[in-house]
């Protein structure tokens, strides 16, 4: 409450009554909040159809479920592999596609680089493009470039560059001065204040940005295939849909143990690089 | 080294956008091989002078002459004369990722080629240069340490022993002492004077504790507005001309006992 009554100060002091905004509208706003909260819950409940009770009998359905998933049908386990393998590729090239793009729209987004007419533009198409979904992304590539992972790549690509270049400026905007102005002091080139004094201070941060953005990649790659730009979402779509459990449990088994083993990779490079 | 160290003749100098000059010198004159306190209160135009001597200021009007080369108020300096003045910041603008030796290795960027230092080539005369500097400034076995993880006052021996690298004919310490501990404070101020006396280097400190430093040098310059007003050895500087010196900027920061 104490901001509040500072924040009534100036209202006084502009000659406003003070009891009319330091006093009675703030205790009305949490509870008008309240009430559009409970609405909103409401609305959102009652407009779904839920019918609990299926909660309540789903225990049986469940066990049901997983028994038919088991044991694993282990005969689609190349299939699986292969299209892992192209979930992979995906992931890798859409992430070299968006360093290469943030590479240059990164600095451009920067404010202590760039003057506010451009980066205030270039933040703006970033969060636009932070805001595109990426299997609306996928959609259209596929219709733009045709089936395949090549969709899958450019929407990759195209997707994430909107948080990467976002993360790119913000290492730029944390270089101290400071050693740069040093440097220049005692000689250094353009090139060498940029190796010596900025990089160093930067490289860090782009290197965790980068694999923190590689790892989102490969987890939302996995889905591309259900709209037909590559990867091991196709096979997820067609297993699940014809109720091939025994196919699924082995599909789920080996996505599992990829994501995990990619993880692991990611954390071992980030603690070398403390 | 024929004539002064450093040669000003009615130099005025006045940040853009502000109504009011920051240096407004007539003459000044600083021998190669003087060591010189620069005081003053905050604002007083300390850290402008320093930096104009550094070769970092364009854009001011009259006559500087620093190491025997004429400033150009409209050039950067080439990086073959910036090694020769070494500058010393507060707050020791080092490069905290990176660990010491590096950092004392940077001083050497102004004289290596820069295409073979961008590699990270460098030769044998610099690498002897930065044990020479880290051994001046007792640094040795702090060298494959990172920055970061140093103390103030060993942090301020890095930045030293930076400048040292770079062979500096002019060595320009802006308030080196003023982020240390007194104790701390005095090892640096008579680390920089040592180091200096030793190779032959022009000394300028400035600095807000007259009292501290006075020891560690044979003149003082005191500036106010950016003018000069007192220039004389450290014995001159009597209290009430402190007093008139600091009187704008509120209490003495130092108790003159
Ligand atoms: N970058 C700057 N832009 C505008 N004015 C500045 C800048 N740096 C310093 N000044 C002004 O110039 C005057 C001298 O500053 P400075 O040389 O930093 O004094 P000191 O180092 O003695 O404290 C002050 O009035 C200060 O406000
Ligand atoms: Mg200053």
């Amino acid at each position: 409450m104490s901001t509040r009554d500072s924040l009534a100060i100036p209202a006084a002091k502009t000659g406003a009554p003070p009891r009319d905004r330091g006093g009675r509208s703030p205790s009305y706003a949490p509870f008008l909040l309240s009430l559009a909260l409970a609405a909103l819950i409401i609305w959102s409940w009652t407009g779904s159809d839920i019918e609990l009770d299926r909660l309540a009998s789903s225990g049986g359905r469940i066990a049901d479920f997983l028994g038919r998933m088991l044991p694993p049908d282990l005969s689609v386990l190349p299939v699986v592999l292969e299209s892992s393998a192209e979930t992979l590729r995906i992931a890798v090239l859409g992430t070299f596609g968006c360093v290469v793009l943030s590479l240059v729209l990164g600095p451009l987004a920067a404010e202590t680089l760039t003057p506010r007419w451009l980066h205030r533009p270039v933040q703006w198409l970033l969060a636009t493009v932070r805001g595109i979904p990426l299997l609306l992304v996928a959609m259209l590539m596929v219709g733009a470039v045709g089936l395949g992972p090549l969709p899958g790549i450019l929407a990759v690509a195209f997707h994430a560059t909107g948080m990467l270049a976002k993360f790119y400026a913000e290492a730029i905007d944390g270089v101290d001065r400071a050693p740069i102005e040093a440097l220049d002091s005692a000689g250094a080139s353009f090139l060498q204040k940029l190796r010596f004094g900025a990089w160093p201070q930067m490289a860090p941060d782009i290197v965790r940005d980068t694999l923190f953005r590689f790892e989102m990649n490969l987890r939302e790659s996995l889905i591309l295939g259900v709209v037909g730009a590559g990867g091991i979402g196709f096979y997820i779509q067609v297993y699940v849909r014809t109720f091939q459990y025994q196919k699924v449990a082995t599909l789920t088994l080996v996505v599992v143990a990829f994501v995990i083993l990619i993880e692991l990779a990611n954390g071992m490079i980030r603690r070398m690089l403390r | 080294m024929p004539g002064s160290a450093v040669a000003l003749d009615n130099l005025s100098f006045r940040y853009k956008g502000e109504d009011r000059g920051s240096l407004a010198i007539t003459q000044l004159r600083i021998e190669a091989g003087e060591k010189v306190a620069l005081i003053g209160a905050s604002g007083a135009g300390k850290s402008t002078l320093l930096r104009l001597l550094d070769g970092r200021l364009r854009a001011f009007r009259g006559h500087a002459k620093v190491l025997g080369r004429t400033l150009d108020p409209a050039r950067t300096p080439s990086r073959a004369w910036r090694c020769n003045t070494g500058f010393v910041f507060q707050e020791f603008a080092l490069v905290e990722r990176e660990s010491v030796r590096q950092n004392v290795l940077n001083g050497r960027l102004g004289r290596t080629h820069p295409w073979q230092s961008l590699l990270g080539r460098f030769s044998e005369d610099d690498h002897d240069a930065v044990e020479r500097a880290m051994g001046d400034v007792g640094i040795d076995d702090l060298a494959g340490k990172r920055v970061d993880r140093l103390s103030g006052g060993q942090r301020q021996r890095v930045a030293i022993a930076r400048c040292l690298a770079q062979d500096p004919a002019l060595l320009l310490a802006d308030e080196p002492i003023s982020n240390l501990d007194p104790v701390t404070a005095q090892a640096v101020l008579a680390l920089l004077h040592d180091c200096a006396a030793r190779r032959g280097v022009t000394l300028l400190v400035s600095s807000h504790q007259p009292r501290l430093v006075a020891r560690y040098v044979g003149r003082f310059i005191a500036l106010d507005q950016g003018h000069v007003v007192f220039d004389g050895p450290p014995e001159a500087l009597r209290d009430d001309t402190l007093t008139d010196i600091y009187e704008e900027a509120g209490p003495v920061p130092e108790p003159v006992s």
